[in-house]
């Protein structure tokens, strides 16, 4: 009887409890989704040519831009205290500003001309469900806290916590596809109301983020060419096997969405990255590699993270062989060991390859981009917030400024691996328009470079009827008597060909002090490498021994880090031949040039500070742009 | 009567009443947890997807149970006031509340309102004053006087120039554009500058040029039918940002500030 009575009761608090639900926000948020998709204004009909936009340019252009953007909806970011959102990101891209989490305005003294928001796959939107009290995936014992996230620290153990249990057995238990599908839909729609044909374009985009078995970074964005792409992206809860992510492109390719995947922090890969046998430790083959090169035909040369052109150890008769070398694997202080994590490494390994067995796995070209989680590209040496939030905001955070009370050690700088970051990464293609379809065909062709942050153009070309490096026409005369960067050059029997080396400066940066070329190739079996500089600033000579220019003898005033007046130069370049030249061997060419020297960031923090510039960080930096590789296929 | 006490019915109708107002009393007197079906489901669903089996019944009953200790605490705690001047308990209400005014559905709006946004956006659907022009490169000045010698005196400016890797004219170009291609300041250079001449030189992060203008387009805002998708895109994005704001608004006209004088 008590029982009937209670049930009575319990009834009518029962029809109290969902009234009172029914007007709470329990549904996921994927009432966004009830938008109607866009409808496409013109429909191409068939013959029909596709207009242009007033910028086309037969010779192409160079457009800058980051493709590799993190937002609120990656889980680290988020617990780094981000909150802005794809569409401010695009709004940034496009000269607008941000607030970063720590309180202060970002905004680019020039806007970029694409931009592509890539967060992690993985818990995409996740973390900011769970600081959703509301939500059921805040009652996850892993969400505890993630409402209340507070200071640097507490943030930086949340973050591990995620990491570990990513690495777990139940990583599954939090990936909720209704979250990440709301979320991905707003990455979606976002890149559609910014992209801006002709001004701006905008790619849809996800970070793959994966690692190997020791830890080693394997991550890589996939790009979209266009807003038509799968329902959810393909993350490590998938497989952590790279090669599965291939087959999903594959898979997505034949049924009409077309991407590729950009790998990105080689150097913080142990050797990963590049390595000489596939996932499961097979020796490699024709198969694999032209899988991995119809997928990846791109690779991220440099990042807030490092540089991974090549390492010291890998590379000793090169002087600027020591540029910003993140030396740790990712987000540990573990040792990154080089072999196999830096890109000139794997274009010889790969040569090697073409040569003994016929096929070649890298042989791509190169971008740059920064890694951002704060939404905002981060490239400026002197307007530097690095890129993870509230965890690296400042100089002291960033170990470029003495802690206010030395550590228990005695050590002054904080114990961190940010001050082996860098203010870096930025993608330069050469395309005809500012249009989704211009940019990623010239992706495909590799008809791309990286800078380390200024916006530095070079142009790369190789052939046997090409024109005088004076000639007005220089640029159409180059495309049609040879071949531009990220292209394949057939020997012509013993004759060696021409390279025209072109670069110009950044009108908002330092002037240029040399280009060089650096050759790679392979004698008796043996990797070989070169470095040739081809063109000097100032008047200077290159000399003929050595390969080098004089010094130009610009330099920094680390009172106040001004550079030299009336040093560098606007624009180099140069026609050249390889002096060393030989018909029967694989090799290939890249160009690589540097500005006049000027402050690195860690400088400019320390200077406002009022401090001396740390004496084990380097105080100066040359920026610099890298070329895709032109590779020379020897006569049969 | 009699016949009334011999029915089972009544018995039944009339301890039913005294057991119900006996259990009222103690009602009042106790203070009751109920654990409903929707909750047992809900503990057992989540027991489900954290360890990827169903509970049996004995960890169901567990769950129940932990969840029946925790619901007293939390009565009691309520009882207690402690969630009074709590600054954490005070800052998750808020976020709920906020949660459910950002996920708000935002209904198709009307043309006549996307033309008051975009009059009142007006601004975003501007062009600012661009040029567009042709140019000729030269390292040094006195190439570039001679050049200009030369065109004033009637040669062809074709054959004229240095080659540097600037386009030979730009179309369309907004001082923020111009600004990225030559220079700092240089699109200031270009405010009074005489159109469809060649002009110059002018000093630029490169070297000297010699400038033509061909063009200049004025300030101008894109007409409503020619952008109405991205108004929209945009009314979208500012509908779900403001969202919040429009929520507290709203709840601000039902509230009184009072604010004690000093």
């Amino acid at each position: 009887m008590i029982k009937i009575l209670t049930t009575l009761s319990a009834l009518l608090i029962m029809t109290s409890c969902s009234d009172g639900s029914n007007s709470g926000a329990t549904e996921n948020p994927q009432t966004t989704s009830t938008e109607p998709r866009p409808t496409e204004l013109t429909t191409p009909s068939p013959g029909n040519v596709s207009t242009t936009t007033p910028g086309f340019n037969s010779d192409r252009n160079a457009y800058f831009g980051d493709l590799h953007v993190h937002t609120m909806y990656s889980f680290d970011a988020f617990i780094f205290g981000t909150t802005s959102s794809p569409n401010d990101a695009y709004t940034f891209a496009k000269g607008g500003t941000l607030k970063h989490p720590a309180g202060f305005d970002m905004k680019l003294d020039v806007p970029l001309d694409f931009y592509g928001v890539s967060d992690h796959a993985f818990y995409l939107g996740v973390l900011r469900e769970m600081a959703n009290p509301e939500s059921e995936i805040s009652k996850h014992e892993v969400a505890e806290g993630m409402s209340t996230l507070g200071d640097s620290a507490d943030r930086g153990s949340k973050f591990s916590r995620i990491l570990q249990f990513i690495r777990s057995e139940r990583a599954n238990e939090i990936n909720d596809s209704n979250i990440v599908k709301s979320a991905w839909q707003d990455i979606i729609q976002s890149a559609n109301r910014h992209n801006d044909p002709g001004n701006f374009t905008t790619f849809v985009a996800y970070e793959y983020t994966t690692t190997a078995n020791d830890g080693g970074n394997l991550h890589r964005n996939v790009i979209f060419r266009d807003d038509n792409v799968p329902d959810l992206p393909f993350s490590r809860l998938d497989s952590r096997n790279p090669e599965d992510l291939w087959q999903w492109m594959d898979r997505n390719r034949a049924a009409g969405i077309e991407s590729l995947a950009i790998p990105h922090n080689s150097n913080g890969s142990n050797g990963n990255m590049f390595m000489l046998t596939d996932w499961s430790g097979n020796p490699l083959d024709s198969a694999y590699a032209n899988q991995r090169m119809r997928n990846e035909p791109l690779i991220e040369i440099t990042q807030v993270k490092g540089t991974s052109d090549t390492h010291p150890a890998l590379s000793p008769n090169d002087e600027w062989a020591d540029f910003e070398i993140m030396p740790f694997m990712v987000a540990t202080q573990l040792a990154s060991q080089p072999e196999g994590s830096y890109v000139r490494e794997a274009y010889l390994n790969g040569i090697a390859l073409q040569e003994k067995q016929g096929f070649n796995p890298y042989k791509f070209g190169v971008i740059g981009s920064s890694d951002t989680h704060n939404a905002t590209y981060a490239g400026d040496e002197d307007d530097y917030w690095s890129k993870v939030g509230l965890r690296d905001s400042d100089g002291v955070k960033r170990g470029s400024v003495p802690l206010e009370e030395p550590r228990d050690g005695g050590e002054l700088y904080a114990d961190t691996y940010y001050n082996t970051w860098s203010a870096s990464g930025l993608a330069g293609v050469w395309a005809e328009e500012n249009t989704r379809e211009a940019i990623f065909d010239a992706f495909r062709r590799k008809e791309t470079f990286g800078t380390s942050g200024p916006r530095i153009k070079a142009r790369f070309f190789a052939g046997y009827d090409l024109p005088q490096v004076s000639d007005p026409e220089l640029t159409s005369k180059a495309y049609s008597g040879g071949v531009a960067m990220g292209s394949d050059l057939l020997a012509d029997g013993n004759r060696a060909p021409s390279f025209i080396a072109w670069v110009a400066r950044d009108p908002n940066s330092a002037p240029l002090q040399r280009v060089q070329i650096i050759k790679g190739w392979v004698e008796n079996g043996e990797p070989q490498e070169a470095v040739y500089d081809v063109a000097c600033s100032d008047g200077g000579v290159v000399d003929p021994v050595s390969n080098r220019c004089p010094d130009n003898g610009a330099n920094v005033n680390l009172a106040d880090c001004r550079i030299s007046s009336n040093l560098g130069a606007a624009e180099l370049k140069a026609s050249w031949q390889d002096p060393d030249y030989d018909a029967t061997q694989n090799a290939f060419y890249y160009l690589r040039a540097m500005e006049n020297p000027s402050c690195r960031w860690s400088t400019w923090d320390a200077i406002r500070a009022g401090v001396e510039p740390r004496s084990d960080l380097a105080a100066t930096i040359q920026e610099r742009v890298w070329s895709s590789p032109i590779w020379i296929t020897p006569v049969q | 009567m009699r016949g009334i006490l011999k029915q089972p019915l009544f018995w039944f109708c009339l301890i039913g009443c005294f057991l119900f107002a006996a259990d009222s009393l103690l009602f009042v007197s106790r203070n009751e947890i109920y654990v409903s079906t929707a909750v047992r489901e809900r503990l057992g669903l989540l027991w489900e997807t954290q360890t990827g089996t169903a509970a049996s019944s004995n960890e169901l009953d567990s769950l129940v149970k932990n969840w029946i200790e925790e619901e007293v605490l939390f009565q009691e705690a309520l009882r207690l006031g402690l969630d009074q001047e709590d600054s954490i308990v005070r800052r998750r209400l808020i976020q709920k509340l906020n949660f459910i005014a950002e996920s708000e559905p935002i209904a198709a709006p009307e043309t006549a309102i996307l033309k008051d946004f975009y009059s009142s956006n007006l601004q975003a659907y501007t062009l600012p004053r661009r040029y567009s022009l042709r140019q000729l490169y030269f390292e040094a000045k006195p190439g570039a006087d001679n050049a200009l010698a030369s065109i004033d005196a009637g040669e062809n400016a074709a054959g004229f120039g240095e080659s540097s890797m600037l386009n030979s004219s730009y179309a369309y170009r907004s001082a923020l554009d111009v600004n990225a291609t030559f220079g700092p300041g240089f699109a200031d250079l270009l405010q009074d500058f005489p159109t469809n001449s060649w002009q110059g030189p002018l000093k630029s992060s490169f070297g000297y040029h010699l400038l033509f203008i061909t063009d200049i387009h004025e300030q101008e805002a894109t007409p409503f039918r020619a952008i109405s998708d991205q108004v929209l895109k945009d009314y979208r994005q500012y509908k779900q940002a403001t969202a919040r704001q429009s929520y507290l608004d709203e709840l601000l006209l039902d509230y009184e500030i009072l604010v004690e004088e000093k």
